[in-house]
């Protein structure tokens, strides 16, 4: 999923990934002391932002509240309050369950990783639905570096490792990697490489429904984890 | 016992949040949808949950129904029945008994069950 900020953000510090999946699993481990362990997917995000964060978790007409027919979620750092578009409401369609899941792991994203980062402007105090300006506004058109971030993070958050690969063993009977060759073709997109990941996305809807997720997501963490394969890979024998 | 002082939607969600129910799973369990729960706990609906369903909240929560019916602007649905069966007598008699303190209705309330007591032999 790709978003971008409405306005100009603050420069946030570079981060390699393996640093925001130690973030993560600091989180999960927090509230798993906390709170519950998390032993099977899903992981419960919403019981995460409100429960162990404390941040306030609202459903809103944000598309009509900043003018922009692409926004999804955003943050509020001092008044810790998360914001998500009524248009991701699984309630209301039940195949937005897993962008509305991503949005509220992204936006836990950019208060785990950015708060720190960010001075809101006194200002714009009471703009925005009487909350003041929002620290960062999630958009579905473009990714800046915090974006990136926070996307990133909530893959990691709501796909850890230590619930994937069990979750996929389990489906698969080993850990064994897949390799879009050994599936069915798909022959829609335009090119060849959004036709290979329609194809490992179709193949691994089964396993996103189980951790809430969307399929695109869970095809993008399983790459990432070498479970998912578009080449095969090469072997001296 | 609820804080009468506060608005029905902010007591909801500190009580919803202090039980442990996230806003989406709240929404599941009194089939409402996680936008229509929030707008309530904001204060932003006109039309509040139905008295029916304000009990299941209440239920849930461990608070009073009849306290919560009346907090969210309700009237649970044993009251309008009764007012429809005498709809001149009982308005006048709730506005009699308006201003009274919490003491006196309860005695009033034995009074008037001791009456039924008598009528019923």
């Amino acid at each position: 999923m790709t978003r971008r900020s409405a306005k100009p953000k603050p420069d946030v510090p570079y981060l390699p990934e393996q640093h925001i999946e130690q973030h993560v699993a600091v989180l999960l481990a927090q509230f798993s002391d906390a709170r519950d362990p998390i032993t099977k997917p899903p992981v419960p995000i919403g019981d995460i932002v409100e429960l162990h964060l404390r941040l306030t978790y609202e459903v809103e007409d944000l598309k009509a509240l900043f003018g922009h027919p692409d926004v999804l979620g955003a943050i509020w750092f001092k008044e810790k309050i998360v914001r998500v578009d009524r248009s991701l409401d699984p309630h209301e369609n039940t195949k937005m369950l897993g962008r509305y899941n991503f949005t509220l792991a992204h936006e836990t994203g950019h208060w785990q990783l950015h708060r720190h980062h960010y001075t809101e402007d006194p200002n714009q105090a009471m703009l925005f639905g009487g909350r003041g300006k929002p620290a960062f506004v999630c958009r579905s058109s473009q990714k800046p570096p915090a974006e990136w971030q926070a996307d990133c993070f909530a893959g990691y958050l709501l796909m850890p490792r230590d619930l994937v690969l069990p979750a996929w063993e389990e489906w698969r009977g080993s850990i064994d990697p897949v390799c879009v060759d050994e599936l069915p073709a798909v022959k829609f997109r335009p090119d060849e490489n959004s036709n290979q990941s329609a194809a490992l996305e179709m193949f691994c809807k089964p396993l996103a429904a189980h951790f809430e997720v969307s399929a695109e997501a869970m095809r993008i963490r399983l790459e990432k984890l070498g479970l998912l394969l578009r080449e095969q890979p090469n072997t001296l024998f | 016992m609820a804080d009468i002082a506060k608005p029905f939607g902010r007591m909801l969600r500190e009580k919803r949040i202090e039980k442990g129910f996230s806003l989406r799973k709240f929404a599941e369990l009194v089939d409402l949808s996680p936008t229509y729960l929030s707008q309530v706990e904001q204060g932003k609906v006109v039309k509040p949950p139905t008295a029916e369903r304000v009990k299941k909240i209440a239920e849930l929560l461990g608070e009073s129904a009849d306290q919560w019916i009346a907090l969210a602007g309700r009237m649970p649905d044993d009251l309008s029945k009764i007012i429809r069966k005498e709809p001149e007598e009982m308005p006048s008699l709730l506005r009699a008994a308006e201003g009274l303190t919490a003491e006196q209705l309860r005695a009033l309330t034995n009074r008037a069950k001791k009456m039924k007591g008598k009528d019923n032999d």
